[in-house]
């Protein structure tokens, strides 16, 4: 039987992450992966991550894929694809089965890394083609470049609804409503705010109750929900949608380290069923470690970090790293791990209602929470969208996420965030704004705008991000659209700013009356060329 | 006309594709990309209906696209129970709605052009693709 020091099941962020934690040691690493690709569902994830430098923020999620495919292959990682996994056994003996064949392999120490399924919501016609899981539609337009329908009801509004529900937008799908059967978004409010003022709905308190179609999605029933999640009788609404996309959270898949004897535990807080691990990633079985969302339903940043500490565990136990050099290495991966799990949506605050403040004291925006975008009976509350004349960026970030590379971006040290990454950024009105543009475009959250009340005649502009195309050119003219979607007035383009520290989010600027200088956050071409 | 395909992307530079190749979808000639799954070259054309379940004959089609859920299975090369989402498609491939085990032409037959009834060959969409 063939042997290596380390077998990792798994090759996305957390599994990798592991391989050349424990590679860069010098251990000898396989991962096996069934899927016929490496990375996971990174390749999947267009669009920029949160949290700090140190965990890639502003880094779309497929470079940090590519950056991380990369990195294994340089250590010599050796990555087996379509290669699945059937169980793994004592003295940590893994069953793999490649093109028909089963083979054993043992390993000194094993890390299980075998991420998450999407969890499915059960309806009256939920079996009809056209009813797609979100990670679907992310595979066919993101991998493949296929559109999965024309126009889309999206089930779920938790980051993984709210961010497909915006590349839907991209690829060119209409995407009209967004229900979430709890009365909260249960996502960021930066990605409901980037959907909100681009026309889509949101319903909190509703559900899909019913697919309507012969042979395929041709409608959707959605209805109002009671406290008790069941729909009210006689508020079923008929959707005109051809598909209905479900994102209603993760389970992680533990299968394997239950099969491996793992002690294993029931964590709502983490999705389901999990190994009981220590700090480490060490599950109850020697030698067996876990990371990624098998272990704990979070995100692709800190499976990242996970694994970096499992691996680095791992050459510890057998000696490639001194306890110090490992108690170096982890004291610096549990610093950035406590950083991404911090803020409102941490993984320990799932599900939770009661949070009414930001930990600055300010009050969350109820239409916010509940309708997807700010609606100005929050103006004068948050410091960092009260605007002070002359260009200015007016930062629309009202709730504690981990992230800062705003004030990373601002060469003038004109957006503060602090240590903390999960404060609120705060304007240094002091300092002055040349309008470069860098933070709209470094914003993940898309929540940057700069505005100048200085273009004489009554008129200013705003900057917004702007991810669509065709992209639209100085003198088009349109409608500027408010943070819910709705005209505010006539606007025409003035300019589009694009550069490559920019990384694919120009910003477009607007001509507006002063007047609306305060309200005008979105931009709609005239003429809408866009794949008709 | 359908063309789910998309044509260019705010993000996406490219799409990872091989060269275009002809297959049949139950008999009938269409084309997609070689290397593509093959339920992509078929949500591409507009093809919603992979099989029909054993008991009550209901139509399935792309659920998971990642190889977990065989809603998505089909005839392909005469072996039933292929998962198209995790095949890649090859040039003359000979890809079935499945029926049970077996192999059944949808009614009404799919990827039909509303205005013309022909069949989409995926010339239409191949020259606006990517």
């Amino acid at each position: 039987m063939k042997r290596y020091e380390v077998i990792v099941i798994g090759a996305g962020p957390a599994g990798l992450s592991a391989a050349c934690a424990a590679a860069e040691a010098g251990l000898e690493t396989v991962v096996f992966d069934e899927n016929a690709r490496p990375g996971g569902q990174l390749f999947k994830q267009i669009h920029k991550f949160f949290g700090s430098r140190e965990h890639q923020a502003r880094v779309r999620g497929v470079r940090i894929g590519e950056n991380l495919l990369k990195r294994a292959d340089e250590l010599g990682v050796k990555t087996v694809l379509g290669a699945t996994v059937l169980g793994v056994y004592e003295q940590k003996e893994v069953a793999v089965r490649t093109e028909g064949e089963v083979r054993s392999y043992r390993g000194d120490a094993i890390v299980i890394a075998t991420g998450a399924s999407e969890n499915m919501l059960t309806f009256d016609g939920w079996t009809l083609p056209g009813v797609i899981g979100a990670g679907a539609a992310q595979t066919l337009m993101n991998m493949h470049g296929v559109r999965p329908g024309a126009r889309v009801l999206m089930v779920g509004s938790g980051n993984v609804g709210l961010v497909v529900s915006f590349q839907l937008l991209q690829a060119g799908c209409e995407v009209p409503i967004v229900v979430d059967a709890a009365p909260r978004i249960g996502g960021y409010g930066v990605h409901a705010s980037k959907l909100a003022r681009a026309g889509v709905e949101f319903r909190t308190s509703h559900t899909v109750v019913k697919a309507i179609g012969a042979g395929r999605v041709e409608g959707a029933v959605i209805a109002e929900v009671d406290g008790s999640f069941a729909p009210i009788p006689g508020t079923e609404e008929t959707i005109d949608v051809d598909t209905i996309c479900i994102a209603v959270g993760l389970s992680p898949m533990s299968q394997l380290a239950d099969n491996a004897g793992c002690e294993m535990e029931y964590d709502s807080a983490k999705g389901g069923y999990v190994p009981t691990l220590n700090d480490e990633g060490l599950s109850s079985v020697p030698g067996i470690y876990c990371a990624g969302d098998m272990a704990g339903i979070e995100e692709a940043s800190s499976a990242m970090i996970q694994g970096s500490i499992a691996g680095a565990a791992i050459a510890r136990d057998l000696g490639y790293l001194t306890p110090d050099e490992f108690g170096e290495r982890a004291e610096r991966w549990r610093r950035s791990l406590d950083g991404i799990r911090s803020g409102m949506f941490a993984p320990g605050m799932k599900g939770r209602t009661d949070i009414t403040n930001t930990d600055e004291g300010y009050p969350l925006s109820a239409s916010l929470l509940a309708r997807g975008f700010l609606d100005g009976a929050d103006d004068g509350i948050f410091p960092s969208m009260i605007y002070s004349g002359g260009m200015r960026p007016i930062i629309e970030c009202t709730q504690n996420i981990p992230c800062d590379p705003c004030q990373d971006a601002c060469p003038r040290g004109c957006i503060v965030v602090g240590e903390d990454i999960t404060d609120l950024p705060r304007l240094d009105i002091g300092k002055k704004c040349t309008g470069c543009a860098l933070c709209v475009g470094a914003c993940s959250g898309q929540a940057i705008f700069l505005i100048d009340d200085s273009l004489g005649d009554g008129y200013g502009t705003v900057g917004l991000p702007y991810e669509f195309l065709p992209l639209p050119s100085p003198g088009d003219p349109g409608k500027a659209l408010g943070r819910d979607g709705e005209v505010v007035c006539d606007a025409s383009v003035v300019e589009v700013r694009d550069s490559k520290a920019m990384d694919k989010t120009p910003m477009l600027v607007m001509k507006v009356p002063v007047s609306a200088l305060g309200r005008a956050r979105f931009f709609r071409p005239a003429e809408n060329k866009n794949y008709a | 006309m359908i063309n789910n395909r998309i044509k260019e992307h705010p993000i996406i530079a490219g799409f990872d594709k091989g060269p275009e190749v002809k297959f049949t979808y139950d008999g009938r000639e269409a084309a997609g990309f070689e290397g593509e799954p093959i339920a992509a070259a078929l949500r591409a054309l507009g093809v919603m209906t992979h099989r029909y379940t054993v008991g009550s004959g209901e139509p399935r089609g792309i659920f998971c696209a990642i190889g977990r859920c065989t809603d998505c299975v089909m005839v392909v090369d005469g072996v039933p129970n292929v998962r198209t989402c995790m095949t890649p498609l090859r040039a003359g491939m000979d890809v079935r709605t499945q029926a049970g085990l077996a192999a059944k032409t949808p009614t009404p037959f799919e990827g039909l052009d509303p205005e013309t009834g022909a069949f989409l060959s995926a010339e239409a969409v191949s020259d606006e693709a990517i």
